[in-house]
């Protein structure tokens, strides 16, 4: 998946493949299930010149973070950037529990899907939201991958034939949930003179920020999302319009707070991908945010947005990205 | 043809972790039938932690139990447990406030179904009549569906937890894999000749990764099952958790004849240590058709299953270091 993203970014551009002077993949051994799958990513990334390379054992959106910071050191001006993930070999309820705790939640087996229903029932007693507004969140999202080439799952489903539904893990039907998915994104990033030297329309980079929220989940309010708000002042998401912006909606109460926590304008569009309700290739999945959001800003629909990257059970981590024509 | 069985993947971590002062107390409660939360300024957190989670300062191990009752902030049910949770029938997760704390402890509820939990709906806590110091020691139950427990104390500290991480990981084989393990169940070698750059890759990824090409059926090549040894190891086993071994044994990497890629990992136990070095002649001895399997060739490193009962040396000249050196590491 990776090489064939690694050719068609160098055929885009032009750029031999030793014109890159930093790669960064972000990618999770234990989806894979194999110690040091990691080390693939360089084969995708082709093995020869041999490459400055790093890696995280995040989403590819971290690894932009990385690539970012360190295109402004000045040394170096191209960085090629990758998430990728297979998660249909595994069980990803039974790994991600994982991330959690090790005394207290990983022995209970404590899964995304559990907490996302935790944080759902959580919104509903505040009175913030509705089933109906999962739903909705859920029917606009799939409705909109009938666009999205890349879409896995796409469909026009009313809303109420979705409240018809048996719950999954109540207030959760299981349409609430993304579809498990196999896929992989990649990005080239350039210094400003090298930028506008390989393309004439350069999308920017304005902002990068990520921030967490506690491990414990009895600590937090779940209907609020303190390091967004947190990150979205570290981008200075207000100081601008906000065109579009696409949100790693991997439940659909996530929108619900993320919406909030983010006071984003009635005007913004979110999530005309579709989202990662329609497609959510683990560790992939932040990245194909930023993406959607420079392709919209690229094709002159958008002059400026904001992309959101995730991790951790409810909206834990939480990284923005503003992205100016 | 039908295709050859999935590779199923068995991927164990048994962790053993130390609890510390703070978790070690939380812990060793549990198993002695309480619930404890921790002083922090005005407020009891529960589950313990040994910060304060506002000022990051370390707390001093001030205890005080809580519940056994408490109270639902926050409730799932969930309609298909999965493997990893306390309960194969449905149940509900649940944030739950215990009595005198103020903080939530999530954790499992066991209840007779959704209309038995309600959001300010009062649990008490229940623990399983094997307890080992792990929060799966407890649950918790409606209060009005729950038992009343005598839980009598154990002796001595919780100071370590073991949590065995055990996932399965189940795909087909790829293509290309897929041919390369038909052909070692048929006694031969298949690479890939790349289009690129003429070499051959063995067992090959179904890609070239220095330039950066697919490859198809079309570049399938037969290679020899006569090599020579580019680089060994002799691997003495450490009985950690997992390992079958005993004995030291070779590990050694074979250059195919026909092949640009060494064929790795291959176990050399009947060649004596002492007869044994890079340059060496070798052939491949098959077994028989009926004791060839490939299981455990996979889509990544590959393996060459349990079709290879022995390398022989085959008495030939030694191949010079020089002629091996790209390959010798």
């Amino acid at each position: 998946m990776l090489m064939d993203l690694t050719n068609q970014l160098l055929a885009e551009t032009g750029l031999p493949r030793s014109a890159v002077d930093f790669t960064i993949a972000g990618s999770c051994d234990y989806l894979s299930g194999l110690p040091f799958a990691f080390v693939m990513n360089v084969d995708g990334f082709g093995a020869w010149p041999p490459v400055y390379e790093s890696h995280l054992e995040m989403d590819g959106a971290w690894a932009l973070f990385e690539a970012w910071i360190r295109l402004q050191m000045g040394d170096i001006d191209i960085a090629l950037v990758a998430g990728s993930g297979r998660s249909s070999p595994g069980i990803p309820r039974e790994i991600f529990p994982l991330q959690t705790d090790p005394y207290v939640s990983a022995p209970l087996g404590l899964d995304p899907v559990s907490v996302a229903g935790l944080q759902a029932r959580a919104l509903l007693d505040a009175g913030l939201a509705t089933e109906r507004d999962f739903a909705e969140v859920v029917s606009r999202s799939r409705r909109s991958g009938l666009a999205n080439p890349n879409a896995q799952v796409k469909k026009d489903v009313a809303v109420d034939a979705l409240l018809k539904e048996p719950y999954y893990a109540s207030p959760l039907r299981k349409h609430d949930l993304p579809p498990i998915s196999d896929g992989a994104a990649a990005v080239l990033i350039a210094r400003g003179k090298r930028a506008r030297e390989l393309t004439k329309q350069p999308v920017w980079i304005r902002g990068i920020d990520h921030r967490i929220d506690s491990h414990h989940l009895g600590l937090r309010d779940l209907t609020d999302s303190p390091s967004s708000r947190l990150a979205a002042k570290g981008v200075a998401l207000h100081a601008g319009p906000i065109d579009v912006a696409e949100l790693c909606v991997r439940y659909s109460p996530e929108e619900i707070v993320l919406r909030r926590a983010l006071e984003l304008p009635a005007g913004t569009t979110i999530n005309p991908s579709g989202g990662p309700l329609c497609g959510h290739p683990v560790m992939a999945t932040g990245l194909v945010r930023v993406i959607e959001v420079a392709q919209r800003i690229r094709d002159g629909s958008a002059r400026r947005g904001v992309a959101h990257a995730a991790s951790g059970p409810a909206l834990q981590q939480n990284l923005l990205c503003v992205l100016e024509a | 043809m039908s295709h050859l069985p999935p590779v199923r993947t068995q991927l164990e971590y048994p962790y053993t972790r130390t609890t510390g002062p703070i978790v070690g107390a939380f812990l060793t409660a549990l198993r002695d039938g309480k619930l404890l939360g921790i002083r922090c300024g005005s407020r009891v957190l529960c589950p313990p932690l040994e910060y304060d989670p506002e000022s990051g300062e370390t707390l001093a191990p001030d205890f005080v139990e809580v519940g056994p009752g408490g109270t639902i902030q926050s409730w799932t049910w969930i309609a298909e447990p999965s493997r990893k949770h306390p309960f194969a029938e449905p149940f509900a997760f649940a944030l739950i406030r215990p009595d005198g704390s103020d903080t939530q402890l999530c954790h499992a509820v066991k209840a007779t179904g959704p209309a038995a939990l309600r959001t300010g709906g009062r649990v008490r806590t229940q623990y399983r009549a094997e307890r080992r110091g792990a929060i799966t020691d407890l649950y918790f139950a409606p209060e009005d569906e729950a038992e009343s427990q005598y839980i009598p104390p154990a002796k001595g500290a919780v100071e370590m937890t073991e949590h065995l991480i055990s996932l399965e990981f189940t795909e087909p084989l790829s293509p290309h894999r897929e041919r390369y393990a038909r052909a070692l169940l048929d006694g031969r070698f298949i690479g890939q000749r790349s289009p690129a750059s003429g070499k051959v890759y063995l067992p090959s990824k179904g890609y070239d990764p220095i330039e950066r090409v697919r490859m198809t059926e079309r570049d399938d090549v037969g290679v020899a099952d006569t090599g020579t040894v580019v680089a060994y190891t002799v691997i003495t086993p450490v009985q950690y958790y997992g390992q079958k071994e005993t004995e030291p044994y070779i590990r050694a990497s074979i250059l195919l004849d026909g092949a640009d890629q060494p064929l790795g990992q291959q176990d050399i136990r009947t060649i004596p240590l002492a007869e044994f070095r890079s340059g060496l002649r070798l052939q491949a001895i098959w077994k028989t058709k009926a004791e060839r399997s490939v299981v455990d060739v996979d889509n990544r490193w590959g393996g060459t299953g349990t079709v290879i009962e022995r390398w022989e040396p085959t008495g030939e000249p030694d191949v010079p270091f020089e002629k091996l050196a790209e390959h010798n590491w």
